[in-house]
């Protein structure tokens, strides 16, 4: 009985701990500051870094698809 | 005094402090840090609102975004999109913050039924993008899998609702929709690049910036590969006409081109887009040797008809009493969304929500908005990066958005009882599309303002000026002369629809201030909102 006692005591106080520290980082707007000052740059810089097709090299083949007729 | 002041502070902790100057004021500038706009402290809403938008917002989005993520084809597929799309990971990542800018300084009801219209376009935005990567040849080593071959890309601009014959078969998803419409709102920094982008091969700045960056997105390379064909769309402008000119030069695949009449409301045009239709059909079981399905498009139809009626109802307690819990911007967002995209089971989920906190506002007479002042109606295209602005304007000036044009645009219910019927509404519902009708669908449309304005008994009309948009431009003066001869109060909203850059959120402030001060001769009710710096922020 003790032991199962001493168990809740303890996952409640795991709740409470995790549910204040969710609440401090909802409450002083840490997830927003993360993703604002770290996340966004890190991902901005691999964005810009990346390797891209030149697109406008692609010819522009109108006449690549067989022309749609609706009435056949 | 001391006796004074702890009651004071314990009245505001579990309340919340009082929305005005004179009573004290929770002053909501005070909150940002300069520039980036990101909060010192999210605010306090008084227990139960702030435990509310904690758990029930805040943490219940990140956890239902987290599943939704799960449920709809992995983690895995996400982290590849991540990686590979700026749109996705530049954007969506913040999207709690989009909701604190909607969302501000809401209290009871209207955070309740406002935030559930969030979830909503937050979980159809996460179905796309996650079908979309799926099914990308790009991210599957070139392979076209089995939802590739389901699919079927088209512009954000034809309804989704041309696509319910082949419903649970092929599955629907707009080129733009997310990769450039959503990220406007959510983080306005992306989408310059785009805009950048097309500008960056010769083409000139001044045609429509939404033009612009849906052909930007592809000339960056950064649209997936995700379906066998397309339908484009002309969008009702010649700007639109280039976009599907460029996205057929760089898609590649089959296209079929579903346009909308610059001429409408005659019996002969509507006959035409009824054909156009058809072809749009018969083109789509080519493609996929899917058979076209009548029970599952009247099925489908009849879902949308029960979202149409419950818009009604909406629109009915919005029109004729204080009692509406929805603000401005989750209205006009929502609405825009759903019906653009068509009928999916979340919008099913979150009217169901929202109609309870709808009838509990009417049956106990919630006032959600206490502080209006002028019930406003925002009328023409919204700017994408400050579809917020009407939270800033009931803040700071109590002006209360009621209704807008983009919610009114689809205001009919689609005929199942023939084919006939069916088509000529479905053709009908096409030609009311976004952009199209209101804003430059002519006089007799865009001058539908004046009736709409009496009918949700609104005092004030805030107009939107999209800079770029050659269409409504013309009518600009047709206003000024008609907001004179009316006598009504009336606001010009200028802006370049996505682009912040070239008129500024401080601007838009700036002018609106302006008016309230100047011409309405009204204090500020939170003199914090007036002139803040906002330039860095999503």
């Amino acid at each position: 009985m003790n032991k199962i006692c001493k168990f809740f005591v303890k996952l409640l106080g795991i709740l409470f701990v995790v549910n204040a520290a969710l609440f401090a980082v909802f409450f002083f707007d840490l997830d927003g500051k993360l993703l604002f000052n770290v996340v966004e740059p890190f991902l901005k810089k691999h964005y810009d870094n990346m390797e891209r097709k030149d697109t406008l090299k692609a010819p522009y083949e109108i006449d690549k698809f067989p022309k749609y007729d609706f009435n056949s | 005094m001391a006796k004074m002041s702890i009651s004071k502070a314990l009245k505001d902790f579990w309340y919340g402090k009082p929305h005005t100057a004179e009573e004290g004021g929770r002053r909501l500038g005070d909150l940002h840090e300069d520039k980036t706009h990101l909060y010192k402290h999210r605010e306090w809403r008084g227990v139960a609102d702030t435990m509310y938008y904690f758990y029930n917002i805040w943490l219940y989005n990140y956890i239902f975004m987290v599943k939704d993520i799960m449920v709809m084809h992995g983690p895995i597929t996400f982290a590849k999109g991540l990686w590979r799309y700026r749109w996705v990971g530049q954007t969506y990542l913040p999207v709690l913050h989009w909701f604190d800018r909607g969302l501000e300084g809401m209290r009871g009801e209207a955070m309740k039924a406002s935030a559930w219209h969030y979830r909503a376009m937050v979980s159809t935005t996460i179905r796309q993008f996650q079908r979309m990567f799926a099914a990308d040849t790009r991210l599957h080593g070139g392979k076209q899998n089995d939802l590739y071959k389901h699919t079927i890309a088209h512009n954000e601009t034809v309804w989704g609702g041309v696509f319910y014959p082949w419903d649970g078969e092929i599955t629907n998803v707009p080129l733009e929709m997310i990769p450039y419409f959503v990220t406007c709102h959510v983080n306005s920094h992306t989408v310059l690049n785009y805009i950048d982008a097309v500008q960056s091969i010769g083409l000139p700045g001044d045609p429509c910036p939404m033009c612009q960056a849906e052909s930007g997105i592809f000339v960056l390379d950064d649209v997936p590969d995700y379906a066998p064909a397309v339908i484009t769309c002309n969008e009702a402008c010649d700007a639109s006409v280039s976009t599907s000119t460029l996205q057929d030069w760089f898609f590649d695949k089959p296209l079929f081109s579903l346009p909308m009449p610059m001429l409408f409301d005659d019996p002969l045009v509507k006959k035409y887009v009824m054909r156009e239709i058809e072809e749009l059909w018969k083109f789509v079981e080519q493609q996929y040797g899917i058979p076209f399905s009548w029970e599952k498009l009247t099925k489908k139809l009849e879902l949308q008809n029960e979202l149409q009626r419950f818009e009604w109802e909406k629109w009915e307690v919005a029109a004729k009493s204080d009692y509406y819990p929805v603000n401005g911007v989750a209205q006009a967002l929502y609405r825009i969304y759903q019906t653009q995209y068509g009928d999916w089971e979340i919008w099913h989920v979150t009217d169901k929500k929202v109609r309870k906190i709808l009838e509990k506002c009417v049956s106990k007479k919630i006032n959600s908005f206490p502080q209006t002042r002028h019930r406003v109606i925002a009328w023409s295209c919204a700017p994408l990066y400050y579809s917020n602005w009407c939270t800033w304007a009931y803040n700071c000036w109590g002006l209360n958005v009621i209704i807008n044009m983009d919610s009114l645009m689809f205001d009919m219910e689609i005929r199942t009882d023939s084919y006939e019927h069916t088509l000529e509404d479905m053709a009908q519902y096409h030609m009311w599309a976004p952009m199209r009708r209101m804003a430059v669908g002519g006089m007799h449309h865009m001058f539908e303002l004046w009736d709409y304005m009496k009918r949700f008994n609104c005092d004030m009309v805030a107009m939107y000026d999209q800079l770029q948009c050659k269409g409504v431009q013309g009518l600009h003066g047709l206003f000024e002369d008609e907001f004179r001869k009316r006598d009504i109060k009336a606001f010009w909203i200028p802006h370049a629809l996505p682009d912040s850059r070239t008129v500024s959120r401080a601007e838009i402030r700036r002018l609106i201030n302006d008016y309230m001060s100047t011409v309405m001769h009204e204090e500020p009710l939170d003199p914090s909102l007036l002139d803040f710096d906002d330039s860095m922020t999503w």
